[in-house]
C-alpha cells in the first residue's frame, strides 16, 4: 500500500476578497522526510497555500491532508503537534527571552492550566542546540541578529516536535553568511530527524541546493511540479520568472546552480 | 444731547417760543436724567440681585434675568439670558437695557457691554456683612435710593435680633451641608471658614466646624466628617428639579458616632433662599436658628 | 530527580512576593490616616459600635476605600496587561478601546440629568457608569466579532480610538449643557476617588470583576503566544478568535467595573503592567497575577497618599497615581537601558 504522503492539496482554491483566486485548482503532494521548494514569483500565492496547508486558513474548493487525514477534521492543538510553521519575520510585542519563544512552541503538548515541565525544557533546550543557539537561551530575543532570531524561531518550531515544517521565506531578509547557515541548519535537520519540509523561497540556488522536490507557482496555478533536476529548467524558469537564466551542474558543490543572465520581453 | 439753542438769537415768533422752551426743558430733563443715572431697564444675570431689585420695589425695571433666577415667581415672565458661564450677549443687547447686573468676574461680557456702551454693575459675592451694601448700592445706581435702604436697614437689623436671640446660648459645631450624592454618603460639599454660609451659621448661633479652613466649600471624605465630629448636621435642599426629602437624612446613620447622628441633631432645610445672597438672607438666617435654638425662639 | 522548571520557580516566587508586599500594604493601609486611630480601640469589643470613633473610622471610612482601591488597581493593571497584549501595544491602557468613555459618559448623564436608578443599595452614578461601560463594549465587541477571522489589532486600535473621541465629545457636550454645581460634579468624578463609604458599591463591582479575573486565569499563556501575532498563535494551536474574544470582554468588564468604582484613575492600567514587566520579565502568566497584586497595593498606597498628603483637602487620587507612577517608571526605565 502507497504510503500517504505527509502533505497533500488535493485541487485546493483559495481567495481572500472573493473577487479574484489566489490559488486555483492547486494539487501538489509532499513525501514523508523530503524537503519540498515552493517557488513563484511574488503574488503567485505561495504563501497563502502554505497557510492552507497549516491549516490557519480553510480552502475555498479542495482539500488539504495530512498523512490522509484531512485538516479540517483536526482541532487546532492537534493541527499544532504534525505541523509547525516558521514565518518570514518574527515581531515581538514584548521583552521575550529566546528560551521563553522556544518554550511557546510546547503550548500543543500542554494542558491549558499546565506549565512547562522538565521534558519540555529538555526539549526546548535540545532544539537551541540543535540550530546551534543553546548560547542565547538567555538573550533577549530582539537583540539577537537577523540569523539569530531565525534559528531560534526555527528552534521553537522544533520543539513543537512536529513531523513536519512549513518555512514561508526563512533566509528572505538575511544576508549570505546567515543564508548559507539556515540551508545548512535545515538540511541537517532532514537528515538527522527525518522532518518533512516545504519551503517557499525567492532563492532558485537555495531551492535547488536543499530542495529534493519542487512546486513552481504562476498566478495562483501550479506550473511544474516533481523532482528538482526535472522541473528546474531554463524554460520553466523562463515561464515563471520572465527571466533568461543558465542552469547547470556546479563542479564543485554537484549540485544545479542558476544564473540569472537577463529579462525576457 | 438735545439741541441748545445759539447765544445770541432771539425767537421773533410765538410758536418758536413754546419750541424753544419745550426745548430746553427737555434738556434740562435729559441732563437730570444723565446726572441721576436713573435706569429704568435693568438686566440681572445674579438671582442674588434681582431679588434685591424686586424688593427694592424695582422689579417693573426689571427686563431680563438669568438662568437660575427663581424668586419671586414674576421673574418666570422674564426673558432669560443666561448665566455665570454662558450669558447670551445679543439677547442682553437686544433687550436695550440702560443697566447690566453682571458677576465681576465676567471679563469678556464686560468688555462687549463697553463695547456696546451699555452700563453695567460688577457684583462680587462676598459675606453676609456685603449682603446690605450691596441693596444700597444697587439702590442708588438704579434711582431708588430711599427704598434701597429701607430694605438694607430692614435686613440689617433682622439679622442682629437673630444675633441677640441666640446671645449667649451656647453654640454647637455645626457642620453645614449643601451638596452631595444622593442615597450615599460621597461627594459630601459642605461650608468652609469663609462666604455668607458661614456668615449665616455663626449669626444664627452655630460654630462652623469647619471654619478654620478658609474656603467657602470643602469637599468632604467620610473620615472628615467622623473626625470633625459636629454636633449638629443641617443638609440644605435647593434643587429645582427633584429635592432631597427627610427620608435622605437616613443616609447619614451610617456615621453612627457623630454626635449629630446620636442625638438625631440632623436637619434638612429647604429652599433656595439659603442659598441665594440676597433679601431672604435674613428669613434664612432665622431659619437656621430655630433649627439650632429652638428654645430661644418660643 | 524532577527539577522544578524555570518558570514553576518563578511563579512561586513571584506569587508569594508581590502578595506578602499587597498583604502588608493592605493590611497597614485603614490604620494609616489624618485622624490618628488606634487599633486597640478599634477592636475593643466594650464599647459600642455606635460609640466607637475609632472603629467607625476605621470600618466605614477607610476599610471600604481601601477594599475599593486594593480592587480597582488590580481590575485597571490586569486589564491593562491584557489590552496590550492584545493590541500587541505596549502603548496600549484599558482606556483605548473606549470602554472607559463609555463609563464617563454613563457618569455624566447621571449626574447632569440628576438620574435617580439606585438599585440594591447601589447609588445612581456608578449604576449609570457601569451600564455606559457595557454600552461601549457592546460597540467593541460588535466591530471585532465582525471580522471573520480574529481581531485585527490594528483595526481595533482605531477604532477604539474613534469610539473613545466620539464618546468623549459627547461627554463635554453633556458637561456644557449642565448646571453649573453638576459642571464642577462631574469635573471631580473625572479626577477619580475612592472614598465610596459603603460596601454595596463594591460588592456590586466585585461582581462583574470575580468574572472577568476567572476567565482571564485560563488566558495568560494565550497571551503570549497571541502577543506573537495571530498566525503564529494559530500555527501554535491556539484558537485565536475565541481567545482574543474572550480576552476583549473580560478585560473590558473589569475595566467598566473598575471605573464605574472609583472614577477613570489615569496611569494605572498603562504603568504598572511595565513596571511589572521589568520586574520578573515578559512572561504572562508571572505578569498576571504580579500586575494584580501590585496594581491593587500601588492603587491603595496612593489612596493613602491622596488622603494624608495635606490635611484639610484631599487629592484627588488620579493625580497621585500620575505623580507617583510616572517618575518611578522613568527611573526604571533608565536603569534598564543604562
Amino acid at each position: 500500500m502507497p504510503e500517504a504522503p505527509a502533505l497533500a492539496a488535493a485541487h485546493v482554491s483559495f481567495t481572500y476578497g472573493g473577487e479574484r483566486l489566489v490559488l486555483d485548482d492547486v494539487s501538489a503532494g509532499v513525501a514523508r522526510g523530503s524537503i519540498v521548494g515552493l517557488l513563484g514569483p511574488n503574488g503567485s500565492g505561495k504563501t497563502t497555500l502554505l497557510r492552507l496547508l497549516a491549516g490557519t486558513r480553510t480552502p475555498l474548493r479542495g482539500e488539504i491532508a495530512i498523512e490522509g487525514v484531512p485538516v479540517r477534521s483536526l482541532s487546532r492543538r492537534e493541527l499544532a503537534r504534525r505541523i509547525a510553521v516558521v514565518p518570514q519575520e518574527t515581531h515581538s510585542a514584548f521583552d521575550f527571552t529566546a528560551i521563553e519563544i522556544v518554550l511557546m512552541g510546547r503550548y500543543a503538548h500542554l494542558g491549558p492550566f499546565e506549565l512547562e515541565g522538565p521534558d519540555d525544557m529538555a526539549i526546548a533546550r535540545e532544539a537551541l542546540a540543535a540550530t546551534g543557539t543553546a548560547a542565547l537561551a538567555r538573550r533577549r530575543f530582539a537583540t539577537l541578529s537577523g540569523g539569530e532570531k531565525q534559528r531560534v524561531v526555527i528552534a521553537s518550531a522544533l520543539a513543537q516536535a512536529s513531523d513536519v515544517l512549513l518555512l514561508d521565506e526563512p533566509t528572505a531578509s538575511l544576508d549570505l553568511g546567515f543564508q548559507l547557515e539556515i540551508a545548512s541548519v535545515l538540511a541537517r535537520l532532514n537528515q538527522e530527524r527525518g522532518v518533512t519540509m516545504v519551503v517557499s523561497t525567492h532563492d532558485l540556488n537555495l531551492a535547488a541546493s536543499l530542495c529534493s522536490a519542487l512546486v513552481l507557482l504562476k498566478e495562483g496555478r501550479v506550473l511544474a511540479e516533481g523532482a528538482t533536476g526535472d522541473v528546474l529548467t531554463a524554460s520553466n524558469i523562463r515561464s515563471l520568472y520572465g527571466v533568461d537564466a543558465d542552469v547547470a551542474v556546479h563542479p564543485r558543490t554537484g549540485r544545479v546552480t542558476v544564473v540569472p543572465v537577463g529579462r525576457v520581453h | 444731547m438735545a439741541a441748545v439753542p445759539a447765544r445770541g438769537l432771539r425767537p421773533r415768533r410765538p410758536r418758536a417760543l413754546i419750541a424753544w422752551c419745550a426745548a430746553v426743558a427737555a434738556a434740562v430733563a435729559m441732563a437730570a436724567g444723565v446726572l441721576s443715572a436713573d435706569a429704568h431697564r435693568v438686566v440681572s444675570i445674579i438671582p442674588a440681585t434681582t431679588e434685591m431689585l424686586f424688593a427694592m420695589g424695582a422689579g417693573d425695571r426689571v427686563v431680563g434675568v438669568g438662568s437660575y433666577d427663581q424668586f419671586p415667581p414674576e421673574v418666570g415672565r422674564l426673558p432669560r439670558v443666561g448665566a455665570l458661564l454662558d450669558p447670551d450677549v445679543e439677547r442682553i443687547i437686544s433687550l436695550r437695557p440702560d443697566l447690566v447686573i453682571l458677576y465681576g468676574t465676567q471679563a469678556d461680557l464686560r468688555e462687549q457691554l463697553e463695547r456696546a456702551h451699555i452700563p453695567f454693575y460688577p457684583y462680587e459675592h462676598r459675606g453676609l456683612a456685603d449682603i446690605p451694601q450691596t441693596i444700597r448700592r444697587i439702590g442708588a445706581r438704579v434711582g431708588v435710593a430711599d427704598r434701597a435702604d429701607a430694605l438694607a436697614a430692614r435686613v440689617e437689623n433682622d439679622i442682629e435680633n437673630i444675633r441677640q436671640r441666640v446671645d449667649g446660648l451656647p453654640r454647637p459645631r455645626t457642620l453645614l451641608v449643601f451638596g452631595r450624592q444622593r442615597h450615599a454618603l460621597t461627594d459630601i460639599e459642605a461650608s468652609g471658614g469663609q462666604g455668607f454660609l458661614h456668615d449665616m451659621l455663626e449669626a444664627a448661633g452655630g460654630t462652623d466646624v469647619l471654619a478654620d479652613i478658609h474656603r467657602q466649600s470643602v469637599t468632604m471624605s467620610t473620615e472628615m466628617v467622623l473626625a470633625r465630629a459636629p454636633e449638629v448636621i443641617i443638609e440644605l435642599s435647593y434643587a429645582r428639579g427633584d429635592p432631597m426629602t427627610e427620608a435622605d437624612l437616613a443616609d447619614w446613620n451610617q456615621l453612627a458616632s457623630v454626635p449629630a447622628v446620636r442625638r438625631h441633631r440632623v436637619f434638612l432645610l429647604s429652599g433656595n433662599q439659603f442659598v441665594v445672597p440676597g433679601p431672604r438672607v435674613a428669613a434664612a438666617t432665622e431659619a437656621i436658628a430655630r433649627t439650632l435654638h429652638p428654645e430661644a425662639f418660643k | 530527580m524532577a527539577a522544578s522548571t524555570d518558570v514553576r520557580r518563578r511563579l512561586a516566587v513571584t506569587i508569594l512576593v508581590f502578595g506578602a508586599a499587597t498583604a502588608i500594604v493592605c493590611l497597614l493601609a485603614p490604620v494609616v490616616g489624618s485622624t490618628p486611630i488606634r487599633l486597640s480601640r478599634v477592636f475593643d469589643r466594650t464599647v459600642p459600635f455606635a460609640d466607637n470613633v475609632d472603629a467607625q473610622v476605621f470600618f466605614i471610612a477607610r476599610l471600604p476605600r481601601v477594599v475599593a482601591a486594593a480592587l480597582v488597581g488590580g481590575a485597571l493593571s490586569v486589564a491593562g496587561v491584557v489590552f496590550q497584549a492584545l493590541l500587541r501595544n505596549p502603548l496600549a491602557s484599558p482606556d483605548t478601546l473606549g470602554v472607559s468613555a463609555g463609563a464617563t459618559l454613563g457618569a455624566m448623564v447621571a449626574i447632569t440629568f440628576h438620574l435617580d436608578l439606585a438599585a440594591f443599595g447601589i447609588p445612581a452614578v456608578p449604576l449609570a457608569s457601569f451600564i455606559g461601560s457595557a454600552g461601549a463594549l457592546g460597540i467593541v465587541y460588535a466591530m471585532a466579532v465582525a471580522r471573520r477571522r480574529g481581531t485585527s489589532s490594528t483595526v481595533l486600535l482605531l477604532a477604539g480610538v474613534a469610539l473613545t473621541a466620539f464618546l468623549g465629545a459627547i461627554v463635554r457636550f453633556v458637561q456644557v449643557i449642565a448646571d453649573f454645581t453638576d459642571t464642577f460634579r462631574s469635573v471631580r468624578w473625572m479626577m477619580g476617588s475612592l472614598d465610596v463609604a459603603s460596601y454595596a458599591p463594591i460588592a456590586a463591582a466585585l461582581v462583574p470583576m470575580a468574572a472577568a479575573f476567572i476567565v482571564l486565569g485560563a488566558l495568560p499563556r494565550v497571551l503570549d503566544l497571541i502577543s506573537m501575532g495571530d498566525e503564529a498563535a494559530e500555527a501554535r494551536g491556539v484558537d485565536v478568535r475565541r481567545a482574543e474574544r474572550a480576552a476583549l470582554v473580560s478585560a473590558s468588564l473589569a475595566t467598566g467595573a473598575a471605573v464605574s468604582l472609583g472614577g477613570p484613575i489615569p496611569f494605572v492600567g498603562i504603568v504598572v503592567p511595565h513596571i511589572v514587566r521589568l520586574l520578573v520579565g515578559a512572561d504572562h502568566r508571572l505578569v498576571l497575577p504580579a500586575s494584580a497584586l501590585f496594581g491593587a497595593s500601588f492603587v491603595v498606597v496612593c489612596d493613602l497618599v491622596a488622603r494624608t498628603a495635606f490635611g484639610a483637602v484631599e487629592l484627588p487620587v488620579g493625580t497621585v497615581t500620575a505623580v507617583i507612577g510616572g517618575p518611578f517608571f522613568l527611573w526604571l526605565l533608565y536603569r534598564h537601558v543604562a
